[in-house]
C-alpha cells in the first residue's frame, strides 16, 4: 500500500509529500487522489463506443420496459392491450388502497428483520476468521449452501419444518415444554417467520463478504492497537468495524434492494402457489409489496395498477439507496 | 385461478390397445378442406400440464397421420405463468393456434374477441354439443356463440377413508346421504387424541362450496351474470355448513391447520376421514399403493336438492391464427371420439360422451361411476368476463369468516359490494 | 511495478514481522486449544444452515406416499433411487442440462465483455453526459426484475425468438450490476501503467484491454461467479419466453414437475439436487478465487 501512495505520490507532483504516521497519511492521500482524480482519456467517442454494447443493450431491454411501465401507470390497461391515458388515477386509488399500505409496511419489515441478519454473518465472519481457525472453507461451504439452493425447494422445506402440527419447530419447542404456534399461518407471527426464512437464504453470502473483507486488514493494525493497551473487544471496535464499514456499507445497501424485492420465496413458504392460495388467514400479514405486484399485474388483469404500484416501489428504493449514501459519511471509513 | 392437478407418473403410461382396438372407424374431418387443395403447414398446440403432454403428442401424431404436410407443435408452458404469457402472447398476435382453455378464464378471450367461434352444426361443424355433458358444453359458450370444444370434465364427490370409518364404527357414506349424516359421521369419526378429523373444510371454491351454495338453494352469480349471490341467506347456508363444521361441530382442522397441511394432503396422511374432491385427484390416490386399498368415493350429500360442480377444460382457435382452418381441423379431430380415447386413461375424464369408461376402469378399486354419475345432476361452473378478479376476493374475504376472524354476515355484505362493483366494471368495459 | 498495482486493491498482509515457523505452530496448538467454543457455535450454526437441504436429499429418496406423510419421517423407510429415474423420463434432462450451461457461458462471457468494456469507460474517460448514463445504469439496478418479464417477452415476441437459444440469453448478457461492480473496481485500480501506455500512444481500447482488463481478473471472477450463479437458478424468464421442454433450462424444466395442486415433491427434490450439484462442485472448486473475487465488490462504496 506504501508503495502505491509513493507511487501515486510520484505521478502527481501537486499533492503534498507523505508525512507524520503512516497510516493517516495514507488515508488523507487516498482522498486526495480520489478528490484530485483525473480522467485518462478525453476521447469521448471511444467513452461512447466502449458504452455503446452495454448501454444499446440495458436500454432496450430493460430502461425501455421501465419507461414504458412508468406510462403504463398513468394508464388504464385491457386485458389485451389497448390502454387509455387516466392520469394520476392508479395512484389516487393506491392512496386509498390498504392492501398496498399493509404490503409496503410489510416489506419495510421484513427489510429491517433481514438487516438483523448482517450482525449474525459478522459474528460467524468473525469467528471464522479467528487465528489458527480450521476447516473454514468447509465452513464457508455449508453457509453458502442456501444461497445456490433451488428456491422452490427450500420454500418445500421450510413450509414443513415450520408445520404447526407436525413440523420439527415444535416437535423441537415441545420438548422443552414450548407452546409452538402455527408459523406460517398465524397473522401475529408471519412475518418473523419469514423473515428468518430470509436470514438464512443470505447469512452466508453477507458472511463471505465481511470474511473477505475481514482477511484485508493488515495484521499490524491489531498489533499496534495491542501495543496500544486495547484487549480483543476495544480491537474489535476501534480497528476491525472501522475497516470493515465500507464492506458493511455494500452489505447493507444490497440487503435493502434485495429484501424489498423479495417476492418468491414469501410467496411459496404462505402456500401462494399451492391450492391453499389467498386464503392463508395470515397472507394479508405476509404479502409484500412485489407479491402484490405480481397478483394484480398477472393474475388479476390489472397490469396499469400493477405498474402503478411497481414504480411506487422503484421510487422507494431509489430513496433509501439515496439516503444511505448521504448517511455513510457519518459511520463508513474509506482508508 | 389455478387447477387441474397434474401428476401421476402412472397415468401417463397410455395403453395403446383402447383406441387401437375397435373404436370404428377414424373421423374424416380432412374430406372437406382436402377438396379445395389440403392446407399444408405447422400449427402450435398451447397446453399446461406436462403429465398430459405424452397423451397430447399421441394426438398430435395421430392427426399428423391424416393430414400429410402438416405438423403439430405441442408448447408446455407451467400452469404459474401459463395466462399471463397467453394474455401477452394474444395482444401481441403470436398465440399458439389452438390451446386450452378453462372456465374461470373463458370469458375473458371470448368477450374480447381473441377466440375463433366452432361451428356447431353443418357439414363445416366442429363438434356436436350433443356429444358432451350440456353443462360442460354450455360452459364454453359465449352470447350464444360456441368457442371451445370440451376437452375434458371433473365433477365433486365425497371421498372416504375407508379404515377410519370402520374403526370409529360408523357406516361407509352412500347415495341417501344428507348434510346431516355428514355432519353426525364427521362428528363420531373425529378423534382429536388421534389427530383425525371426520372431514375438511378449507376455503375451496370448486371442491366445497360451489357444490354446497347450490345444494342449499343459493347462487353465486346472477344468470346474467351481473350479480352476485352472496347476499341470498340460501347461499349463506352453503357457507354456513363449513365454517360450522370447523367452529360448532369441530369436526374439521381449523383453517390454520389446513393451511399448513393441505386438505388432500391430510387425508392422504389418514388424518381425515372424509374430504370433496374432484374427479382428477383420483389418480393421484391411485398412485400411493398404501393408500389405494384404503379410500373410496361416494356421491356428495345432498342438502336441500343435490348437486356437483361441473368444470372442464377446452381446446379453443386463437383468433389470429394464420391456419385457422387447420386449427379447427385439429380441434375436430380431438374433439372426436378417437381423439378423446387417446386420453381415456389419464389423470382427466375424456369430455365426449361413451369415451369415459376407460378412465373408471384403470382404478378397478375406486367406485368412479359416481363421478360419471354426478353429470346427471351437475350445476356450471359460475363464470363472468373477468372471473379472475372476483374469484380472487372471494376466497380472500370468505377465508376471514372461515378464521373466525369476522362473522359470516360481515363478510357477505363486503364480499356482495366488492362482487357487485367488480361486474359493473366488466359491464363498462 | 506489476507487484505495486496488483498489491494496491488487496489490502495484503505485510510479510515482515512474522514469528518463526516453529514458534508459530506451538502457538498455533495453544490457540486451537482455545478455540473449541468457536467450533461449537459455528457447527450449530452450520447444523441449522444445513438442514433444510438435507432434508430436501432425503427427501429426494422417498416414495410418493411417504413424503406425504404426517407427521413426516426423518429418513426414508427404504431408499428409492427411482425419483431421479422420474427426472430423467419426465424431461429431457441432457438437452436441458445443456441448455443450462449454454445459456449459463453465454451470458457470463457476454457480461464480463460488455460489462468491463461499459466499466472502464465510466471509471477512467472523460465524456459529456457520462453522470446522466451512468444513473441510468443505476436506475435499471433498483427494479423489481418481475417488471422486465412480460415488456422482454414482448419484445423477444416482435423479434420472432420465442423458443430458442437466444431468447434465453441475450436479455442476461446486459447487467447493470456488473457494470456497477467492474467501474467500482476500475475506480480502485492505480492509473500508473495505464498512463504510460497512454503516453506510448495506445489507443483507450488497447489500454483497457491489454493493461486495466489483466489488472482486473479478480473482479471479473466476482462477476463471473455471480452471474454464472444467478444464471444456472434463473426461472422466470426461461419459463416465460421457451415452451418447447426441449429449449428449456433444467430450472424452467424442474418447475414443470411442479403440479398447480399437487406436486410429486420427491422428484421435485431429486431435480433439485440434481441441478443444484454442478453449481456446489463449482463454488468448492473456485471458492479461494470466489471470496477474493466477491471481497472486491464490497471494496469501495
Amino acid at each position: 500500500m506504501s508503495v502505491d501512495v509513493e507511487a501515486t505520490a510520484a505521478a502527481k507532483p501537486a499533492s503534498p509529500p507523505p508525512s507524520e504516521g503512516a497510516a493517516r497519511s495514507a488515508s488523507s492521500q487516498r482522498a486526495l487522489r480520489k478528490r484530485e482524480r483525473r480522467f485518462l482519456h478525453r476521447d469521448k467517442w471511444w467513452g461512447y463506443a466502449l458504452i455503446a454494447p452495454a448501454g444499446l443493450g440495458l436500454a432496450v431491454f430493460y430502461l425501455w420496459p421501465v419507461l414504458q411501465t412508468l406510462y403504463f401507470s398513468f394508464t388504464e390497461w385491457g386485458p389485451f392491450g389497448g390502454t387509455s391515458w387516466i392520469g394520476l388515477e392508479n395512484y389516487r386509488t393506491m392512496l386509498h388502497d390498504p392492501e398496498v399500505w399493509q404490503s409496503l409496511g410489510n416489506s419495510l419489515i421484513y427489510t429491517v428483520l433481514v438487516l438483523l441478519g448482517i450482525p449474525v454473518s459478522m459474528v460467524l465472519a468473525v469467528l471464522l476468521n479467528l487465528k489458527g481457525m480450521r476447516g473454514t472453507g468447509f465452513y464457508r461451504t455449508l453457509y453458502f449452501l442456501p444461497v445456490v439452493t433451488m428456491p422452490a425447494a427450500v420454500a418445500v422445506v421450510w413450509r414443513w419444518l415450520y408445520n404447526g402440527d407436525v413440523g420439527i419447530l415444535n416437535q423441537a419447542l415441545d420438548a422443552i415444554g414450548v407452546d409452538g404456534t402455527y408459523w406460517v399461518s398465524d397473522p401475529g407471527v408471519v412475518r418473523f417467520a419469514v423473515a428468518a426464512v430470509g436470514v438464512w437464504m443470505t447469512v452466508g453470502y453477507n458472511m463471505i463478504l465481511l470474511l473477505a473483507g475481514l482477511q484485508g486488514i493488515p495484521q499490524d493494525y491489531y498489533e499496534a492497537a495491542s501495543l496500544d493497551g486495547a484487549g480483543r473487544v476495544r480491537q474489535f471496535f476501534s480497528v476491525t468495524l472501522p475497516l470493515l464499514s465500507p464492506t458493511l456499507f455494500f452489505t447493507t445497501v444490497l440487503s435493502v434492494i434485495q429484501s424489498l424485492q423479495v417476492f418468491d420465496l414469501i410467496y411459496m413458504i404462505l402456500g401462494a402457489n399451492t391450492s391453499v392460495g389467498v386464503t392463508n388467514p395470515a397472507y394479508s400479514e405476509g404479502q409484500t409489496i412485489v407479491m402484490l405486484f405480481f397478483q394484480k399485474s398477472f393474475y388479476d388483469n390489472q397490469r396499469a395498477y400493477g405498474a402503478a404500484i411497481v414504480c411506487v416501489l422503484f421510487v422507494l428504493i431509489m430513496a433509501l439507496t439515496a439516503l444511505q449514501f448521504r448517511l455513510q459519511k457519518r459511520w463508513v471509513h474509506y482508508d | 385461478m389455478r387447477r387441474r392437478s397434474l401428476f401421476a407418473a402412472a397415468a401417463t403410461t397410455f395403453g395403446t390397445t383402447a383406441f387401437a382396438a375397435g373404436c370404428g372407424s377414424p373421423p374424416k374431418p380432412t374430406t372437406a378442406s382436402s377438396k379445395g387443395g389440403a392446407e399444408r403447414g405447422r400449427i402450435t398446440y398451447g397446453v399446461w400440464d406436462v403429465y398430459q403432454m405424452p397423451a397430447m403428442e399421441k394426438a398430435a401424431r395421430e392427426f399428423e397421420r391424416t393430414r400429410p404436410g402438416v405438423s403439430v407443435d405441442v408448447q408446455l408452458t407451467p400452469n404459474a405463468t401459463y395466462w399471463t404469457k397467453l394474455r401477452t402472447a394474444c395482444s401481441g398476435g403470436s398465440a399458439p393456434d389452438v390451446f386450452w382453455m378453462n372456465g374461470p378464464n373463458f370469458g375473458l378471450y371470448a368477450d374480447n374477441g381473441q377466440l375463433l367461434p366452432l361451428e356447431t352444426e353443418g357439414p363445416e361443424a366442429i363438434l356436436d354439443p350433443a356429444d358432451f355433458p350440456p353443462d360442460l358444453a354450455k360452459l364454453y359458450r359465449w352470447k350464444g356463440t360456441q368457442y371451445g370444444a370440451p376437452k375434458d370434465f371433473d365433477t365433486v364427490a365425497l371421498w372416504f377413508n375407508k379404515e377410519l370409518f370402520d374403526r370409529a364404527g360408523v357406516d361407509h357414506p352412500d347415495d341417501s346421504w344428507t348434510w346431516q349424516d355428514l355432519i353426525t359421521s364427521a362428528q363420531r369419526l373425529t378423534d382429536r387424541r388421534r389427530g383425525v378429523y371426520g372431514v375438511g373444510a378449507p376455503v375451496r371454491a370448486q371442491e366445497n362450496y360451489y357444490n354446497s351454495i347450490p345444494q342449499a338453494g343459493g347462487w353465486v352469480l346472477s344468470k346474467d351474470r351481473t350479480e352476485s349471490g352472496y347476499a341470498d341467506p340460501q347461499t349463506l347456508d352453503g357457507l354456513q355448513l363449513w365454517i360450522d363444521m370447523i367452529h360448532r361441530y369441530r369436526a374439521s382442522p381449523t383453517l390454520q391447520q389446513l393451511t399448513d397441511t393441505d386438505a388432500t394432503q391430510m387425508f392422504q396422511a389418514g388424518k381425515l376421514a372424509m374430504t370433496y374432491e374432484c374427479s382428477y385427484n383420483a389418480a393421484v390416490f391411485w398412485a400411493d399403493p398404501a393408500l389405494r386399498g384404503k379410500v373410496d368415493v361416494a356421491p356428495l350429500p345432498r342438502g336441500k336438492r343435490r348437486a356437483s360442480v361441473i368444470h372442464g377444460l377446452a381446446n379453443v382457435v386463437y383468433a389470429r391464427t394464420p391456419h385457422p382452418k387447420l386449427a379447427r381441423d385439429f380441434v375436430r379431430f380431438l374433439s372426436s371420439r378417437r381423439g378423446a380415447l387417446l386420453q381415456a386413461k389419464g389423470t382427466a375424464i375424456p369430455a365426449r360422451n361413451g369415451t369415459q369408461q376407460p378412465w373408471v376402469d384403470s382404478m378397478p378399486k375406486f367406485d368412479l361411476k359416481v363421478h360419471l354419475d354426478a353429470v346427471d345432476y351437475a350445476v356450471p361452473y359460475p363464470i363472468s368476463t373477468n372471473t379472475a378478479a372476483w374469484s380472487h376476493k372471494e376466497l380472500q374475504l370468505l377465508s376471514r369468516a372461515w378464521s373466525g376472524d369476522e362473522s359470516l354476515a360481515d363478510v357477505s355484505r363486503s364480499l356482495t359490494k366488492a362482487m357487485n362493483q367488480l361486474l359493473a366494471q366488466e359491464g363498462k368495459a | 511495478m506489476t507487484e505495486t498495482s496488483v498489491a494496491a486493491p488487496r489490502r495484503t498482509r505485510p510479510e515482515g514481522g512474522r514469528p518463526p515457523a516453529a514458534a508459530r505452530r506451538a502457538a498455533r496448538r495453544n490457540r486451537e486449544g482455545r478455540l473449541w467454543p468457536a467450533h461449537v457455535l459455528l457447527s450449530l450454526g452450520a447444523v441449522v444452515t444445513v438442514f433444510p437441504l438435507l432434508w430436501q436429499v432425503l427427501t429426494s429418496f422417498k416414495s410418493f406416499g411417504e413424503s406425504t406423510r404426517v407427521p413426516p419421517t426423518f429418513l426414508p423407510e427404504h431408499w428409492d433411487w427411482s425419483n431421479y429415474a422420474t427426472v430423467f423420463s419426465s424431461i429431457p434432462f441432457t438437452d436441458q442440462l445443456l441448455n443450462t450451461v449454454l445459456m449459463t457461458l453465454l451470458r457470463t462471457v457476454a457480461q464480463l465483455l460488455l460489462c468491463s468494456m461499459a466499466a472502464y469507460a465510466f471509471a477512467r474517460i472523460a465524456f459529456p453526459g457520462r453522470g446522466a448514463l451512468f444513473l441510468g445504469f443505476l436506475a435499471v439496478l433498483m427494479v423489481p426484475s418481475q417488471l422486465f418479464l412480460l415488456p422482454q417477452y414482448q419484445i423477444m415476441q416482435d423479434l420472432g425468438w420465442l423458443n430458442s437459444l437466444q431468447a434465453l440469453v441475450v436479455p442476461g448478457m446486459f447487467s447493470a450490476f456488473g457494470t456497477f461492480l467492474l467501474r467500482q473496481f476500475f475506480l480502485g485500480l492505480p492509473t500508473e501503467l495505464e498512463e504510460a501506455a497512454r503516453l506510448d500512444g495506445a489507443n483507450p481500447f488497447t489500454v483497457f484491454w491489454r493493461i486495466a482488463l489483466p489488472l482486473a481478473r479478480p473482479g471479473l471472477l466476482a462477476l463471473g461467479i455471480l452471474t454464472f450463479l444467478w444464471s444456472w437458478n434463473d426461472l422466470m424468464w426461461p419459463l416465460v419466453v421457451n415452451t418447447d421442454p426441449s429449449q428449456m433450462p433444467l430450472s424452467a424444466g424442474l418447475a414443470t414437475l411442479q403440479g398447480a395442486h399437487l406436486t410429486e415433491y420427491p422428484v421435485l427434490m431429486a431435480g433439485s439436487v440434481l441441478a443444484t450439484l454442478p453449481v456446489i462442485v463449482v463454488f468448492v472448486a473456485m471458492q479461494r478465487h470466489f471470496i477474493q473475487g466477491i471481497a472486491f465488490s464490497g471494496m469501495k462504496g
